[in-house]
């Protein structure tokens, strides 16, 4: 009981003693298991609220739809009967007439899909109304995910093809993607009023609604009867083409699947930056952890309970980590599924399974025990004297970078030479930066994708792809913070380690600046090197996440700017713990050896 | 004011605080001192006393909290903390008693290294450190590490480092402190020997025996010059008479 309290004791002194360096350990594995456990959360979440809508709306198990051709009127009931008598087929609504048509209201013109119903509940397929009436004659019914990205209510006044309408309520359905999945969005008409839109450039199309005997089957039957949506020129047997209503769940669920996969993505991304920010605080502490565990053997503790207060220590950290970060990805993760009002209800707080929590946790304890067991297998095995004795690692010498800096001015001399004292923080450091700028890159990308300049000409950015690059801009900017965190960490662990051959250089002639500008060479390097691999990485990054690269065309320009964009923001950032590493009192540094 | 006119170095009430209220401490109280081209000064005292501090202040490395202070007839007491690198770099020349080397520099490139901050051409630079060396007796010793040096060795490093850039002064802090007896003679015959060649020299030492070759020995307690000898021209006695080495 005794050691343990002991063991508890010490790891509290020692967090409480390096407040800066815990709370970066912290914020570090804080954002990872948040990034990680939404990604890990977002799984089929739109599986609740569809259920709910097909449940509320009598939603059909498949939905038949003939493309508009000119003349499907007179044909429609030829083409539709062999489903009327298909086996399998339970009940059938419809056909109804569809249509498509110029929306406009308040400037803003899109296209529309509308749908001619009648003013009696229908058999299959019954919106369910959110606000107003069902359609009447003027009065236009609006799928929910449509009304919110036009920001239509009730009463509110709109023209299909030059024809005033009346809102007279806004409704959800099952029976199609809601809005911006599926896009044009649909409004619902009187038959009367859907016909009365049609014209020879603009025909009549029909869907015909299916309730089958067994609803799992709808795959199956969708197989086994499909057929092709729109009309064949020189053909007169076209097929009606045929929707389960799992493939429609599948299209709804694409919105969260494809922010999902960018979510895990990113947070492996931000695992790695994780580490390499982990690496460095543990790789800076690790002489001053040395020293206590030298210390710690000295008054009598055995390597064990050395062991235990490092473990302790960091599993602290990280558990108290692990718990904050699923507790903000719970939080977050809804805001991430809001799936723009398509369906009933709110969709549900994704959950926390035993698994996720699991996988969160190992990451943790993952990162604890590398934090530990470093320090604490040198702790043992180096002997006590040694251990209290110890300097920081000794640096490694590289002489033929510390020769080609002897040509260098003296800010880029100071800069090469502690570049060339730790090369491995180096290159930890160009890593989290190369994850920063990767990021910045892929978003770029993204933006300049055809897929989003398509999805943006229909309206706004309220599309998947919209939502996708607003969350890989949200994304971008946590990994960029953290990277930014990370490199100024850096920049002090280097301010640190490099104080005495610093004090050292001013006491023999080298100017505050000199030494300030060699400080931030030092972290410039690792910036020329993620610049020059984060945009061919980016590119990389965008292709793994399902985009395209041949039909994203960033301007060149724009990557171009990435180069001095990184080397700028590293200096601006590193400017100001480099200033003050500069700026300590040499006396005080050189005295205290 | 002190008439400085033909001094190298000159100090006037010089001043060093630390803390406030009843914590205040007076490292450095009240001290006066001039140093003429060529001399050699050494400041003895107990531990504490406020030795270092005064050779830090000398040095530009700390502020004053009062006083003036003139190198090589410029005021440094307000001088900006740049200028004040510039003047280091080609009036003086430190020499620590923790030598101060940078680890992964060779003994070459730490003799290097003023010379190079100071914007020396590296060939230039490389010549003068050979020369250095050669004249501190490590020519065969150029590439080591200075962990592969003695103690002796490396404080000749920082000797050989410390006249780089033809300082106007050198300044020494207890530059045997860390040194067995056979290492401080050959520190002390350096140091006998830059005396010899007119460098002016300020030594802060315990040791009595590289005291013994100033021209002057100043004692310091609690922060006061308490005690002034002009040993005239320095001791007619070799190093190795004054070190006991003579057999």
């Amino acid at each position: 009981m005794g050691r343990l309290l002991l063991t508890w004791r010490l790891a509290i002194r020692d967090i409480k003693r390096r407040r800066v360096q815990a709370a970066l350990l912290l914020l570090m594995i804080v954002t990872t298991t948040t990034t990680l456990t939404i990604g890990l959360a977002l799984h089929k979440v739109t599986d609740s609220p569809f259920a709910r809508t097909r449940a509320a709306t009598m939603g059909p198990d498949i939905v038949a739809e003939l493309g508009p051709t000119p003349g499907a009127s007179r044909d429609v009931a030829r083409q539709f009967a062999p489903l009327l008598r298909a086996p399998g087929v339970a009940a059938t609504d419809g056909p109804y007439p569809i249509g498509f048509a110029r929306l406009t209201t308040r400037h803003i013109g899109v296209l529309a899909e509308t749908e001619g119903r009648d003013a009696a509940p229908a058999v299959i397929d019954r919106p369910a109304l959110t606000a107003g009436r069902w359609v009447s004659p003027g009065g236009a019914v609006i799928e929910r995910g449509f009304a919110d990205a036009l920001g239509l209510h009730v009463g509110n006044r709109i023209d299909l093809n030059g024809r005033a309408f009346r809102v007279a309520g806004i409704a959800v359905s099952t029976a199609q993607c809601f809005y911006p999945v599926s896009s044009p969005g649909l409004v619902w008409l009187t038959r009367g009023d859907t016909e009365a839109l049609a014209s020879s450039a603009q025909p009549l199309g029909y869907i015909l609604n299916l309730k089958l005997d067994d609803p799992s089957s709808a795959e199956s039957f969708e197989n086994g009867n499909a057929g092709t949506a729109f009309y064949n020129a020189g053909s007169n047997d076209t097929k009606p083409s045929l929707s389960s209503w799992q493939d429609i769940q599948r299209q709804d669920f694409k919105v969260i699947s494809v922010d999902q996969k960018v979510l895990l993505i990113v947070s492996t991304l931000l695992a790695l930056l994780a580490i390499a920010s982990i690496a460095v605080v543990v790789g800076s502490r690790m002489a001053e952890q040395t020293r206590r565990v030298g210390l710690l053997k000295a008054v009598g503790g055995t390597p064990l309970l050395v062991a235990a207060v490092l473990l302790a220590e960091n599993l602290l950290l990280a558990l108290a980590a692990t718990a904050v970060g699923v507790a903000i990805g719970q939080l977050v993760a809804p805001v991430l599924t809001n799936l723009g009002n398509g369906l009933l209800g709110s969709p549900p707080t994704p959950p926390v399974t035993v698994t996720s929590v699991a996988e969160v946790v190992i990451v943790a304890i993952l990162v604890a025990a590398c934090a530990t067991v470093v320090p604490a297998i040198r702790g043992a095995r180096t002997s006590t004297i040694r251990a209290l004795n110890d300097p920081a690692h000794p640096p490694r010498r590289r002489p033929w970078l510390i020769s080609m800096s002897a040509w260098l001015p003296v800010a880029l001399l100071l800069g090469v030479r502690l570049v060339a004292r730790r090369v491995r923080r180096s290159l930890l450091t160009a890593a989290s930066m190369t994850i920063a700028v990767m990021m910045v890159v892929a978003a770029l990308t993204l933006e300049h994708s055809d897929e989003v300049r398509n999805r943006a000409a229909v309206i706004g950015t309220t599309t998947v792809a919209g939502r996708v690059t607003h969350l890989v801009f949200l994304l971008s900017a946590i990994l960029i913070v953290l990277a930014a965190l990370n490199a100024i960490f850096t920049t002090w662990a280097t301010v640190i380690d490099a104080q005495r051959p610093t004090a050292l250089a001013r006491a023999l002639g080298a100017t505050p600046r000199q030494i300030t500008a060699g400080l931030a060479t030092a972290q410039l390097m690792p910036g020329v090197l993620a610049a020059c691999l984060g945009i061919p990485l980016g590119l990389a990054l965008y292709g793994v996440a399902g985009g395209h690269v041949e039909q994203a065309s960033p301007p060149l320009l724009w990557l171009a700017a990435v180069i001095p964009g990184t080397l700028i923001a590293v200096a601006v950032l590193t400017a100001i713990p480099a200033r003050i590493g500069a700026r300590r009192p040499v006396a005080d540094v050189l005295r205290s050896d | 004011m002190t008439d400085t006119s033909g001094s190298v170095l000159a100090a006037s009430a010089l001043r060093k605080e630390y803390g406030k209220g009843a914590a205040l401490v007076r490292a450095v109280d009240d001290v006066s001192l001039e140093v003429a081209q060529g001399e050699s000064v050494a400041i003895v005292g107990p531990s504490g006393c406020g030795k270092s501090t005064l050779l830090y202040l000398l040095g530009g490395l700390e502020r004053p909290t009062a006083g003036t202070l003139q190198l090589a007839q410029r005021q440094l007491e307000q001088m900006p903390e740049a200028g004040l690198a510039r003047l280091r770099r080609r009036a003086l020349g430190f020499v620590f008693q923790a030598f101060h080397l940078v680890d992964e520099l060779n003994a070459l490139e730490n003799v290097e290294l003023p010379a190079l901050l100071a914007g020396a051409s590296p060939r230039k630079a490389r010549e003068r450190a050979t020369d250095l060396l050669e004249q501190v007796g490590l020519e065969d010793r150029a590439e080591h590490l200075p962990s592969a040096l003695s103690g002796g060795q490396r404080q000749r490093v920082a000797i050989a480092r410390a006249l780089a850039n033809g300082p106007a002064v050198v300044l020494a802090d207890e530059p045997t402190g860390n040194l067995d007896s056979a290492a401080t003679t050959d520190v002390l015959r350096l140091f006998e020997q830059l005396h010899a060649d007119g460098q002016t020299l300020v030594v802060v030492t315990h040791d009595e025996r590289i005291a013994a070759t100033a021209d002057r020995l100043i004692t310091m307690r609690d922060g006061r010059f308490v005690d002034e000898t002009k040993l005239t021209g320095g001791t007619q006695r070799t190093v190795t008479e004054i070190a006991g080495l003579d057999g």
